[in-house]
C-alpha cells in the first residue's frame, strides 16, 4: 500500500475512527492490528520475516536482561544480531554476491543459483530499529519489554515501517502503548504535515522523476549539460520523495497522538558534507553514530591506532586519523546499506573520503582563510560553503542514480568533459517529458520549499505563525494547497488528449 | 578537575566558552568527531574507560555533566 | 484566529467542496457523453473520446432511429451506412469502436440484441481478431459502458464523475476551436456513427509515387509475425454472435475486411487455414481480405485500414450492384466447401499491377480565342486548328468528363490515348471559333462558363465592355451536338477586381474577415445557382466545376463533394492518373495550359510525357 494511494488514505481514516472510538486501553491493540494489516497488504509471506525478527529480538531482549555474565550477554547479542543482519544481507545481497562469485566460479565449472528474492517491505528499517533495541539493552540503557504484542507494535508500527524514521525504543514504545485522547491540535498538525509531504512527493518528486528517468536511463544520448540537469532533478526528486514520505508518515502518526522523530533538517542548507549527513536521514545517521561509529572509535584497536598516529603526526592530523577511519567505515556501511551494487560502495567511499579529508585539511583551510582576510563565520563564506556542499552532494548523486558504477563514471565524464551548454534549449527541455507548466510547477514548488526551509532555518515556526492569521487567510492557503494537490497532483495523470486517442485510423 | 576538562575542551574549539554552555551536544557544538577526541583525552588524562554506552547527550551537554561522569567512572560505577 | 476544531471543520468542508466542484464540472462538460451531454450536445467529441461508452449512451436514448448495425474495429467505418440502407432497405448505425477487440464486440452485440431492435448486423472481422482478444484496459478512454459490460453502474458513473477535469477542459477548449472540417477531437459523424471522412474523401489520389510521398509508411512496411493465440476465443465469440442472431432473427452478414498485402504476411498460413475452416463451419463469410487490389496502397490509409472506395466495392459485390465498378474476382463467399482453398490466398504472392484499372488522362485548358492572336493567352483560330489537327493525327481521342466519371465509377473503358479539351469562362469565341473546328474533327470538349456572365458583352450590369460571352441558345446548340459539355466555373465567384473594387470575390476563397460559416453558405448558394441555371437552360446534369483561377482548398472540395460535384479542375500543370473505383482520382484534376505559343509540336511534347 503506497503512501500516495487512495487506499492508504481510506485505511488511515478507518484506523483513526476505530482508534478514537474504542476504549483507550485497547488503542495500542488497534495500532498493532492496523500495522499488521497494513504490512500484510504488501504480501502475507513477507510478514513472516517481520515476525521472525520481532520474535528473535524479543526473546533475546528478555534473555539479555536476565543474564548476569558479560560474556554470555555478548554471545546472545552477537548471535541474534548476526541472525537478523544475516537475514537482511541474504535477502538483499545474495544475488549480487552470487553473481559476483559466479564470475570466478565459472572457471571451476560451478555456478551458484540466483533466486528471485522478494525483499520484505522496510526490512532494513525494522532490522535496524530492532538491533538498536538489543544493543541498548546490552548497554543497560533500559529494561526489556516483557509483552510480545507491545514489542511487535514497536517493530511494525504502520506509518513508519516502510521507510522510517528509525526510532528508539525508549522514545517510541511508551507513546505507542499509552492511551491517547482525540486532540484537535494534533489532528490538525498531522493533516498539515501530511499535506506538506504530499506536496513534496506528488507535485515535485513525481514530476522531477520524469526528467531523471528519461535522461539517465539513456544517458548516452544526452550531452553533459542535460545529464547534469537530470542529476539536479534527481537531487530534487530524492529529497522531495524521501522527506515528503517521512512527512506523511510523521503526520499520520501525529494524528494518532504519536510523535516520531525528525528525519530531515533542511539538508540543502548544510555547510559541509559532514553537516549534510547530520541533516539528511537523521535517524539512520544517529543510528550509525551510536551503534557503529562510537563503539568502533572507542574500541581497543582504534585506541591503539590513535596512540600510534599521535606519535607519528603532530597536531590535529594525528588525533583525527582513527576517527576518520571509523567514519570511513560508517560511510562504507551506509553505502552497502543502500543496496547491493558497486555504485553504492563507491558512493560510501566518495563521502567517507571527502569528509575525512576535509577534517584533515580544516586547520590549513582556516589558516588560508585568515591570510585571505575571509571571515570563516561571515555570510559570504557561509554561502560559499553551502554551495560547495550542494555541489559535492550533487556529484555524489551520480553514483546513487546511475544504473551502475560504470554508468556513473561515464555520466560524470560527460558532465565534466563534454558539457555542451548550447544543447540546453527550451525545446530540449520540453523533449524530456515535462511540459512548460510542469517545469513552472517544479520551479515554484521548489521555491516554496526553499522559502519555508529558510524561515525554519531562521527559527520561525511556520504553522504557529499561520495559526494566528484570520480564517480567510487560512482558508485561502488550505484551498490553494488542496487545489494544487488535486489538479497538479492527483489529476496529473490519467488524461489522454484526443490527438493521442484518434491516431489517423 | 574542572580546569583540566576545560583546557581539553578549549583545545577542541577555542572559540567557545564551554563553562557557560549547557547544551554542548544538542546544540551541535560538539560533533561526533569532537566527542571521540574528547573521550580519548579524558580516558588518558583521568585514567578511566568511557565506553559507547556512556556516550549519551546527558553525559556531555555541560562541563558539570562531564565531571560527574568522570567521578562516577573513577568511583568504579 | 481559529481553533483547531474549526480548522478541521474547514478542512472537511474544503474537501467536500472540491469533490463537489469536480463532479459538477464533469457532469456539465460530460466529455465522454455518459450523462447525456445536456449542455454541449457535442456527440462527435464524445464518440471520439471513447466510442464504446459514448455510442451506447447515445443509442440508449436514440436507438429507435435505427434498426441495423455495423460493428467491428475502426476499419468498419469504411462500410457506407448510406449504401447499406439502400441495399437492405434499413436504417443503419455504424457502431464500430476503434481498437475494438473481439471481446468488446461480442459484449456490445449481446447488449444491442437484448435492448434494441436489430434487423441486420454487419460484423466486420479480420484474421487480426484472433491475434488479440481483450485489451483489458480500465482507462476511461478504453472501457465499455457498464450497461454493455454488465458491471456496476455506480462505479461506472463514479469513475466519470471524478474523471480528470482535463477532459472537460479539453472539450471546452476544443469547442472554441471547432471548425466545419473534422479535427482530431471530433472525427465522427453523429447520425451514422461512422468517421467523418469528408476530408479523406477529397484527397486527390492519382499516381503511385505521389501517394508514397504522402504516405511514406507504405514504402517500407515493418515486418512482423503474428500468432493467432486467441483463435479459440475468437471462434467461440463468433459462434455466440451467430447463435444470438439466429435466436433473435437478425440477418447477420460477416465480412473479412480488405487487407494491405504486406500485412497478410504477418500471419502463419496454416493458422489462417484453421481459422477459415473453423469459422466457415459456423457461418459463411464474405472474404475481401486478399486480392490484386491489396497490393495497391492507394486503396488504404495504412496496413489495416482500407479506404471507403474498397468498402463500397465490397458492398456492391455482396449485394450485386450492377451500377458500381468492382473487379469481378473481388470478394468470395467462404463456406466449408471452399474455406481451405480461400485460406491458401495467404500463401500467394500478389504482384502489383495497376495496368487494367488505371489510365493516364491529360486535360488541356483554353480560355479565349480570336481570329488573330492579341497576346499569348488568346489563341488564334489558325493555331487552334493546327493544335486540334495534331491531336487527331497523333491518335488522341477526346473524351468528356462524363466518360471520366463512368470510367472511375462504373469501370467503362476509355478509348486509347484519351484527352480532355476544356475552355474556361465561356467566351463567345468558344462558340464562334473553336466549336466549328472541333466539329470538323469530331472532337469533344468541356466548357466552363461563369454563370453571371453568360450572354454578356459588358461586365454584369455595368457598361464596362468585356470579351463577349456566349448565350444560352448557343450553349444549348453546342450541347445538343453531343460534342460539347457545359459545366460550372461558379456562378459569380470569378469577379473582376477592376469593376467591383477591393471587395470582389475573384476566386472561390473567403473574403478578408469573412467567417467560415458565411463562406460555406456563399459557396453553397453560388454553386447551387450555377447548377440550377445551367441544368434548367441546357437540360444536362452539372457534376463538374473548374475552380476560378484554379484556387481551391480542402474546405471548398469538401463542400462541393457534399453537393455531389464529382470532378473538380485546377490549373496545376500535369497529367492525371484515373483509378477505377477510386472517386478521389477525379478531384482537383491537373490541366495543361495551351496558349498561342503552344505549337502543335510543343503540344504533342507536353502530352507525350
Amino acid at each position: 500500500m503506497s503512501l500516495t494511494s487512495p487506499l492508504f488514505f481510506l485505511f488511515l481514516v478507518f484506523t483513526l475512527l476505530i482508534y478514537f472510538t474504542l476504549p483507550r486501553r485497547y488503542q495500542w491493540f488497534v495500532l498493532l492490528a492496523a500495522s499488521y494489516l497494513f504490512y500484510a497488504t504488501g504480501g502475507i509471506k513477507l510478514t513472516f520475516c517481520l515476525l521472525l525478527t520481532t520474535i528473535t529480538t524479543f526473546f533475546a531482549g528478555l534473555l539479555l536482561t536476565r543474564l548476569e555474565k558479560k560474556n554470555h550477554k555478548k554471545l546472545v547479542l552477537a548471535l541474534v544480531l548476526l541472525f537478523n543482519f544475516g537475514l537482511l544481507a541474504f535477502l538483499k545481497y545474495y544475488n549480487f554476491a552470487a553473481a559476483g562469485l559466479n564470475i570466478f566460479l565459472a572457471n571451476a565449472g560451478y555456478t551458484l543459483p540466483t533466486f528471485s528474492l522478494l525483499l520484505p517491505l522496510g526490512i532494513s528499517f525494522y532490522t535496524f530499529q530492532s538491533a538498536g533495541y538489543l544493543i541498548d539493552l546490552y548497554r543497560g540503557k533500559y529494561r526489556a519489554e516483557t509483552n510480545l504484542a507491545k514489542f511487535a507494535l514497536f517493530v511494525s508500527f504502520f506509518p513508519q515501517v516502510i521507510q522510517g524514521p528509525i526510532s528508539r525504543f525508549d522514545q517510541l514504545a511508551p507513546q505507542l502503548t499509552a492511551p491517547h485522547d482525540l486532540d484537535y491540535d494534533r489532528l490538525k498538525y498531522g493533516i498539515q504535515l501530511m499535506l506538506w509531504g504530499y506536496f513534496k512527493k506528488i507535485i515535485i518528486a513525481d514530476r522531477a522523476v520524469v526528467v531523471v528517468n528519461k535522461v539517465i536511463d539513456n544517458f548516452a544520448a544526452y550531452p553533459g549539460s542535460l545529464i547534469a540537469i537530470a542529476v539536479f532533478f534527481y537531487c530534487l526528486q530524492i529529497y522531495c520523495d524521501f522527506s515528503g514520505g517521512i512527512d506523511i508518515v510523521r503526520g499520520a502518526a501525529q494524528m494518532l497522538g504519536i510523535n516520531l522523530r525528525e528525519n530531515f533538517r533542511r539538508p540543502y542548507f548544510a555547510t559541509s558534507l559532514a553537516d549534510f549527513w547530520r541533516r539528511w536521514h537523521l535517524s539512520l545517521g544517529d543510528w550509525m553514530r551510536d551503534y557503529l561509529f562510537f563503539p568502533l572509535s572507542l574500541s581497543k584497536p582504534f585506541y591503539k591506532l590513535g596512540k600510534k598516529t599521535r606519535k607519528l603526526f603532530k597536531g590535529k592530523l594525528g588525533k583525527i586519523i582513527p576517527t576518520s577511519l571509523a567514519s570511513f567505515i560508517v560511510f562504507f556501511t551506509i553505502g552497502i546499506w543502500h543496496g547491493a551494487n558497486l555504485k553504492y560502495i563507491a558512493f560510501g567511499i566518495y563521502n567517507g573520503l571527502i569528509i575525512s579529508f576535509s577534517i584533515v585539511i580544516e586547520p590549513y583551510w582556516n589558516r588560508l582563510l585568515q591570510k585571505l582576510g575571509i571571515n570563516p563565520e561571515g555570510r559570504f563564506w557561509l554561502v560559499v560553503q553551502v554551495l560547495n556542499t550542494n555541489l559535492l552532494v550533487f556529484c555524489g548523486r551520480y553514483f546513487t542514480r546511475a544504473a551502475s558504477l560504470g554508468a556513473a563514471l561515464q555520466m560524470l565524464k560527460k558532465t565534466f568533459f563534454s558539457f555542451q551548454p548550447n544543447a540546453v534549449s527550451v525545446q530540449a527541455l520540453l523533449n524530456l517529458g515535462l511540459t512548460k507548466t510542469d517545469y513552472l510547477i517544479v520551479l515554484l514548488g521548489s521555491l516554496v520549499i526553499l522559502g519555508v526551509g529558510f524561515a525554519q532555518e531562521k527559527g520561525k515556526a511556520i504553522r504557529k505563525t499561520l495559526e494566528q492569521k484570520n480564517w480567510a487567510v487560512q482558508w485561502s492557503l488550505l484551498m490553494a494547497m488542496l487545489l494544487v494537490l488535486v489538479f497538479f497532483g492527483i489529476y496529473r495523470q490519467g488524461f489522454i488528449a484526443s490527438e493521442f486517442i484518434y491516431q489517423q485510423f | 578537575m574542572e580546569a583540566k576538562v576545560l583546557s581539553i575542551l578549549a583545545e577542541l574549539n577555542s572559540d567557545v566558552d564551554f563553562s557557560a554552555e549547557t547544551n554542548l551536544i544538542d546544540d551541535d557544538i560538539l560533533d561526533s568527531f569532537d566527542i571521540i577526541t574528547l573521550v580519548g583525552e579524558l580516558n588518558d588524562t583521568f585514567e578511566i574507560e568511557i565506553g559507547p554506552q556512556h556516550l549519551l547527550p546527558e553525559n556531555f551537554n555541560t562541563v558539570a555533566a562531564i565531571i560527574n561522569l568522570i567521578k562516577k567512572l573513577q568511583a568504579g560505577g | 484566529m481559529m481553533t483547531s476544531k474549526q480548522w478541521l471543520r474547514m478542512f472537511l468542508f474544503s474537501l467536500i467542496l472540491i469533490a463537489l466542484l469536480i463532479c459538477v464540472f464533469n457532469y456539465v462538460t460530460d466529455p465522454f457523453g455518459v450523462f447525456g451531454d445536456h449542455f454541449f450536445q457535442w456527440y462527435s467529441f464524445n464518440f471520439t473520446k471513447n466510442p464504446r461508452v459514448a455510442k451506447i449512451a447515445y443509442l440508449d436514448r436514440l436507438h429507435e432511429q435505427y434498426d441495423s448495425y455495423i460493428i467491428g474495429s475502426s476499419s468498419s467505418s469504411s462500410f457506407s451506412v448510406e449504401l447499406l440502407n439502400e441495399y437492405l432497405d434499413a436504417r443503419f448505425f455504424n457502431l464500430f469502436m476503434y481498437g475494438a477487440y473481439i471481446a468488446d464486440v461480442t459484449k456490445t452485440v449481446q447488449y444491442i440484441a437484448e435492448h434494441y431492435e436489430v434487423k441486420n448486423l454487419v460484423l466486420n472481422l479480420g484474421v487480426v481478431n484472433a491475434q488479440k482478444y481483450d485489451k483489458g484496459s480500465d482507462l476511461l478512454t478504453d472501457i465499455l459502458h457498464a450497461r454493455t459490460e454488465g458491471s456496476s453502474l455506480l462505479k461506472f458513473y463514479g469513475k466519470y464523475l471524478f474523471a480528470n477535469p482535463a477532459y472537460g477542459l479539453e472539450k471546452i477548449q476544443s469547442f472554441k476551436r471547432d471548425q466545419y472540417l473534422p479535427q482530431n477531437f471530433d472525427v465522427f459523424q453523429v447520425t451514422t456513427g461512422a468517421y467523418d471522412k469528408s476530408l479523406r474523401d477529397i484527397e486527390r489520389i492519382q499516381a503511385l509515387p505521389d501517394y508514397y510521398e504522402k504516405y511514406p509508411v507504405f514504402l517500407n512496411y515493418p515486418q512482423r509475425e503474428y500468432e493467432l493465440d486467441y483463435l479459440d476465443d475468437f471462434i467461440a465469440s463468433v459462434a455466440e454472435i451467430k447463435n444470438l442472431c439466429e435466436e433473435k432473427n437478425i440477418n447477420l452478414v460477416v465480412i473479412f475486411f480488405p487487407l494491405y498485402s504486406e500485412h497478410a504476411r504477418y500471419y502463419n498460413p496454416e493458422q489462417v487455414e484453421e481459422l477459415y475452416t473453423r469459422l466457415a463451419a459456423i457461418t459463411p463469410f464474405w472474404d475481401f481480405s486478399l486480392h490484386r487490389l491489396s497490393t495497391d496502397p492507394r486503396f488504404f490509409y495504412d496496413e489495416t485500414h482500407f479506404r471507403n472506395a474498397l468498402g463500397d466495392m465490397a458492398l456492391a459485390k455482396i449485394f450485386g450492384d450492377e451500377n458500381k465498378y468492382f473487379p469481378q474476382d473481388f470478394g468470395v463467399c467462404v463456406t466449408p466447401a471452399n474455406a481451405r482453398e480461400q485460406a491458401a490466398k495467404y500463401k500467394t504472392e500478389y504482384i502489383f499491377d495497376d495496368s487494367n484499372y488505371t489510365v493516364e488522362v491529360p486535360v488541356l485548358m483554353y480560355h479565349h480565342l480570336a481570329q488573330t492572336s492579341d497576346g499569348p493567352l488568346i489563341v488564334s483560330k489558325e493555331q487552334f486548328a493546327a493544335q486540334i489537327e495534331a491531336l487527331a493525327e497523333a491518335g488522341y481521342t477526346s473524351v468528356s468528363l462524363q466518360q471520366l466519371v463512368d470510367y472511375v465509377e462504373k469501370g467503362k473503358e476509355l478509348p486509347p490515348k484519351p484527352v480532355v479539351i476544356t475552355f474556361d469562362d465561356g467566351y463567345a469565341s468558344n462558340y464562334e471559333i473553336a466549336y466549328p473546328i472541333l466539329k470538323e474533327y469530331g472532337m469533344k470538349a468541356t466548357i466552363f462558363p461563369i454563370g453571371s456572365l453568360i450572354g454578356k458583352n459588358t461586365y454584369k450590369n455595368t457598361p464596362h465592355a468585356i470579351y463577349p460571352h456566349f448565350d444560352y441558345r448557343q450553349a444549348r446548340e453546342m450541347a445538343a451536338s453531343g460534342l460539347i459539355e457545359i459545366q460550372s466555373h461558379s456562378y459569380d465567384m470569378h469577379q473582376s477586381q477592376k469593376y467591383e473594387g477591393e471587395t470582389a470575390r475573384v476566386a472561390m476563397q473567403p473574403l478578408p474577415g469573412e467567417s467560415e460559416e458565411a463562406f460555406i453558405a456563399a459557396v453553397r448558394a453560388d454553386f447551387a445557382r450555377s447548377r440550377r441555371e445551367l441544368e434548367a437552360q441546357i437540360g444536362k446534369p452539372v457534376f463538374a466545376l473548374a475552380y476560378p483561377l484554379g484556387k481551391y482548398s480542402d474546405l471548398t472540395e469538401v463542400i462541393l463533394n457534399q453537393m455531389e460535384v464529382k470532378v473538380t479542375l485546377t490549373t496545376e500543370p500535369g497529367i492525371n492518373t484515373l483509378i477505377k473505383g477510386l472517386p478521389q482520382s477525379l478531384r482537383a484534376l491537373k490541366r495543361i495550359n495551351v496558349d498561342e505559343n503552344t505549337t502543335a509540336e510543343k503540344l504533342l511534347q507536353k502530352l507525350g510525357r
